[in-house]
C-alpha cells in the first residue's frame, strides 16, 4: 500500500467514524480501515423491496460511502423474481455484491463458478463471528463465499395471552406427548391447535424438517437432503406417521391458506399455536405493539429422547459476490464493511417510516444482545438450546428438487395422508432422476 | 274468419315462445357475464379495504373501513412514472415492429405464389407454439455471448431493445397468420388491377393493401399490445437492472417477501391494467370489425 493510499485510508477512516457518530465502532473501523482501498464504484443487487430491509440497505449503503466515497448503485428486485432468476442473473451481467442465503443454496452457485471467494474478508472480519457462521459461509472446496447478515429461528408460536386465558404453561410442553395433550385441550375448546398452511408448498417443509430432526436426528436430515440417505426409509414414514398425529388439531384448510393465514388464526386468537419462522412478527408489530409483545416463541418439543431438542432450522441471510461483476474487489470490500460490526451498527440503526428502529438479529456476535427486545431474546434462547442448525429444507438441498419435487410432494400428502407410501417412493424416484450437478 | 284467428293464434304462440327463449339466452348471457365480472368487482372491492382490517378479521367479514388508500400507497411504492415509461419503451416499438415485419411476411406468402410460400407461412405459424419457458435458456445465452462478443455485455441483455426483438419475434408468427388470412379474403382483382397499372411491389404492399388491412391491424394492435404488456416472463429473465423493467414487475414491488398485501395489490393490479382498457376503447370499433371482418368470406 503507497503512502498515498495510506492517507486516502486514514482521513476516510477518520471521516467514517465522525460521520456514523457511532462510539463502538469507532474501534472496529480504524482496524477495517486498514485494509480498504478506493476500489471505486459498484452495484449492490437487493432480494428484497419490503421497507425494512431496504431502509437497512439504504442506511448501511449509505456509510459505506461515507467512509469510502465509493459510490453504490442500489438495484432492488421483489424476493421470488429474484430467487427464480437467479442463475441467469449470475451468468449475465450481475451487481458486484447481492443479498443471499447461506449454506446449500450458496455452495449450489459457488460450484458453478459463479461466486467470488471471500476469504480474504473472513480473514479480517472472521474472528467477530462464531464457527457455525463460518461453516455455512463456506463451499464445498473449503472457501468462504458468503458474509452473514441475521438469522432467525423455526419454532413454536403462541400468544402469551391466550396461554394464560387456557391456563398453559408454556414450559410445561417440552415433549411430544405433553404437546398432544396440549393439542387436545385447545381442541376441546373449539380452537385450531396447529396452524397451518400450505399452498405456497414450501410452509410445511418446516414442519418435515423440525420432525424429521426431532425423531431422526440432525445427521440422518441433512443426509436424507443431501441425497445419501433414501426418501423410502421407514425413518422417513415414522416422520409422517408423527406428523399425521398433528392433522386432528390442524385448520382443516391447509391447502387453501398461505401462510399468513395460518398466522391471522393466530392472530385472531383462533389458533394456540403455530409452526413458523420467526421473521413474521413484523407482520404483529406492524398490527400493533400489544400483538408484538404477546408474541411468544419455544423450541418444538422432543419426540425422541435419544436427539431431544438439539436441532433447529434457522435460516441465516447475508451477501455474496458475484464472479461475472465488474469490479469483484469493490464488492468484497463492501461485505468486509458490511460484515464488521461497524456495517452491523449502521443497519442496526436504520429507522423504518414511523422512526422506529427495526428489530434484526445479527450473525456478528458483537451486537450487544442486551438491546434485544423480549421476543428476541426469546428467539436467541431457542437457537442456543440447539446444538445443530440447519437452513430450512429448501435451502438444504438441490433448488431444482426441493420446490419442484418436495413442496407438492407434501401437498399431495396433505391431500391424501394415507399415500405415504406411494409419496416417498415418488421424491425417491425423482431424486434419482434429478440431471448430476455440472 | 277462423284462418285469420287461427293464424293470429300461431303468431301469439309463436311470439310467446321467442319470449322464453329470449329470457333464456338472457339469463344464460346473465350468468356468464356475472362469472366474468366478478373477479373484476372482487378486485376493485378488495383494493378498497386496508390489509390491517382484513388481517384483524377475515376477507369475508363487513369492512370497518373502506377508502383509496391503497391507490396512494401503490401509486407511490411502484413508482409509477418510470415503470410506465419502461413498458412503453417496449411495448410500443415491439408492437409496430411486429405488425410492420408481419404484414409484410403476410403480404408476401399470400400475394405471391412461390414454390416455399406454404412452407414459409407453417414456419411462422409453427414458430408460435413454442412456449417461451422453452426456448428462453438458448435466447439468453445467445444474448449473452453476443454481447461478450462485441464487448458490450449490455447490448441486448439488459437492455429495452433485446426484449422487443424477443416480443417481435415471438408474436410474428400469429400476427402473419392472422394477417395472411385476412389478406386472402381481398379479392385477388384488386391486386391484378394495380399490378396491370404499373405497381411496383413496395407501392403495391403499402399503397394498396396497407389501407385495406386496417382493422385487420387495429384489432391485432390491441391484442399485442395487451400481450406484451402483459409480459413479466421475457422481462424477468433478459434483464438484470429492475429499473429498467416493466410495470409487470413493479407490480412484484407491491409484494413482500413474506407478506402479500393482497388489498395493496388489488389497486396496484387495476391501475396496471388501466391503459391496456385505454387501448382497447380507443381502437374498440376496429377491434369488433377487425374481428368479424372476412369471417363472411364464401
Amino acid at each position: 500500500m503507497s503512502d498515498l493510499n495510506n492517507g486516502i485510508s486514514r482521513r476516510s477512516v477518520l471521516k467514517g467514524a465522525a460521520v456514523g457518530g457511532l462510539g463502538l465502532a469507532a474501534g472496529g473501523s480504524l482496524l477495517a480501515g486498514c485494509g480498504s482501498k478506493a476500489t471505486g464504484p459498484l452495484a449492490y443487487g437487493a432480494r428484497s423491496v419490503d421497507a425494512g430491509p431496504t431502509a437497512q440497505n439504504e442506511a448501511l449503503i449509505a456509510a459505506y460511502t461515507a467512509k469510502t466515497k465509493n459510490e453504490v448503485k442500489y438495484n432492488a428486485t421483489e424476493s421470488n423474481a429474484f430467487q427464480n432468476n437467479l442463475s441467469q442473473y449470475l451468468q449475465g451481467t450481475p451487481d458486484d455484491t447481492f443479498e443471499w442465503m447461506a449454506g446449500y443454496r450458496m455452495q449450489f452457485f459457488a460450484e458453478q463458478g459463479l461466486l467470488a471467494d471471500l476469504t480474504g474478508v473472513w480473514d479480517s472480519i472472521g474472528d467477530q463471528y462464531s464457527e457455525s457462521y463460518k461453516i455455512a459461509s463456506t463451499g464445498l472446496d473449503g472457501k468462504q463465499y458468503f458474509v452473514p447478515k441475521s438469522w432467525y429461528p423455526w419454532g413454536l408460536h403462541f400468544r402469551k395471552s391466550m396461554f394464560q386465558d387456557l391456563g398453559l404453561n408454556a414450559d410445561n410442553v417440552t415433549n411430544w406427548d405433553e404437546y398432544l395433550k396440549m393439542l387436545d385441550g385447545m381442541k376441546k375448546k373449539g380452537l385450531v391447535g396447529f396452524a397451518a398452511g400450505d399452498k405456497g408448498g414450501w410452509e410445511a417443509m418446516g414442519t418435515f424438517d423440525i420432525i424429521n430432526a426431532r425423531v431422526n436426528g440432525y445427521q440422518f436430515h441433512v443426509d436424507l437432503l443431501a441425497g445419501r440417505e433414501k426418501w423410502t426409509d421407514a425413518k422417513v414414514t415414522d416422520v409422517f406417521t408423527h406428523w399425521a398425529q398433528l392433522l386432528p388439531y390442524m385448520n382443516p384448510n391447509v391447502l387453501d391458506l398461505e401462510w399468513d393465514g395460518a398466522m391471522q388464526l393466530l392472530l385472531q386468537k383462533k389458533a394456540g399455536s403455530m409452526l413458523m419462522g420467526s421473521w413474521f412478527g413484523g407482520n404483529f408489530k406492524e398490527q400493533s405493539d400489544a400483538d408484538y409483545a404477546d408474541l411468544s416463541i419455544i423450541p418444538f418439543p422432543e419426540i425422541n429422547p435419544e436427539h431431544g431438542r438439539d436441532t433447529i432450522d434457522a435460516p441465516i441471510d447475508g451477501w455474496c459476490v458475484a464472479a461475472n461483476g465488474t469490479n469483484n474487489d469493490g464488492g468484497a470490500d463492501f461485505l468486509k464493511f458490511a460484515g464488521d460490526m461497524e456495517g452491523v451498527n449502521a443497519t442496526l440503526a436504520a429507522k423504518d417510516k414511523d422512526g422506529k428502529l427495526i428489530p434484526m438479529t445479527s450473525a456478528n456476535s458483537g451486537q450487544d444482545t442486551a438491546s434485544y427486545d423480549p421476543f428476541q431474546k426469546e428467539q436467541l434462547a431457542v437457537m442456543a438450546e440447539a446444538k445443530y442448525i440447519t437452513q430450512f429444507l429448501d435451502r438444504d438441498t438441490r433448488p431444482d428438487f426441493a420446490g419442484p419435487v418436495v413442496g407438492p410432494a407434501i401437498q399431495s400428502w396433505f391431500k391424501n395422508p394415507k399415500d405415504v407410501a406411494k409419496i416417498q417412493d415418488t421424491l425417491q424416484k425423482q431424486w434419482e432422476a434429478l440431471p448430476p450437478l455440472a | 274468419m277462423s284462418i285469420d284467428l287461427e293464424l293470429q293464434q300461431a303468431a301469439i304462440k309463436y311470439k310467446n315462445k321467442q319470449k322464453v327463449k329470449d329470457r333464456f339466452i338472457s339469463a344464460f348471457i346473465g350468468v356468464f357475464a356475472i362469472v366474468w365480472i366478478f373477479p373484476i368487482v372482487w378486485t376493485i372491492w378488495t383494493s378498497l379495504r386496508p390489509y390491517k382490517d382484513v388481517r384483524a378479521h377475515g376477507v369475508f367479514s363487513m369492512p370497518k373501513t373502506l377508502n383509496l388508500d391503497n391507490y396512494t400507497e401503490a401509486i407511490s411504492r411502484m413508482d409509477l412514472p418510470l415503470y410506465f415509461w419502461n413498458t412503453a419503451a417496449i411495448t410500443i416499438p415491439a408492437v409496430f415492429l411486429t405488425l410492420f415485419f408481419g404484414s409484410l411476411i403476410a403480404f408476401v406468402v399470400s400475394r405471391y405464389s412461390f414454390k416455399w410460400n406454404v412452407s414459409l407461412l407453417l414456419l411462422f405459424t409453427a414458430g408460435n407454439l413454442l412456449p417461451a419457458q422453452l426456448v428462453f435458456i438458448p435466447v439468453f445465452k445467445m444474448y449473452i455471448t453476443l454481447g461478450k462478443a462485441v464487448g458490450m455485455p449490455r447490448i441486448l441483455y439488459d437492455s429495452p431493445w433485446g426484449v422487443v426483438l424477443i416480443h417481435v419475434a415471438f408474436q410474428m408468427g400469429f400476427a402473419t397468420f392472422v394477417l395472411s388470412s385476412y389478406m386472402k379474403t381481398v379479392p385477388k382483382e384488386i391486386s391484378e388491377s394495380a399490378m396491370v397499372d404499373g405497381a411496383s411491389v413496395f407501392v403495391h404492399y403499402s399503397k394498396v393493401m396497407l389501407p385495406l388491412l386496417r382493422p385487420a391491424l387495429a384489432s391485432l394492435g390491441v391484442l399485442m399490445t395487451t400481450w406484451i404488456y402483459n409480459d413479466f416472463f421475457w422481462a424477468l429473465v433478459l434483464m438484470s437492472t429492475d429499473s429498467k423493467r416493466p410495470i409487470t414487475s413493479a407490480l412484484g414491488r407491491l409484494q413482500g417477501e413474506f407478506v402479500t398485501d393482497y388489498n395493496l395489490l388489488a389497486a396496484g393490479a387495476t391501475i396496471a391494467a388501466l391503459p391496456t382498457l385505454i387501448v382497447f376503447f380507443v381502437l374498440r370499433k376496429q377491434f369488433v370489425s377487425g374481428l368479424t371482418l372476412g369471417s363472411t368470406k364464401g
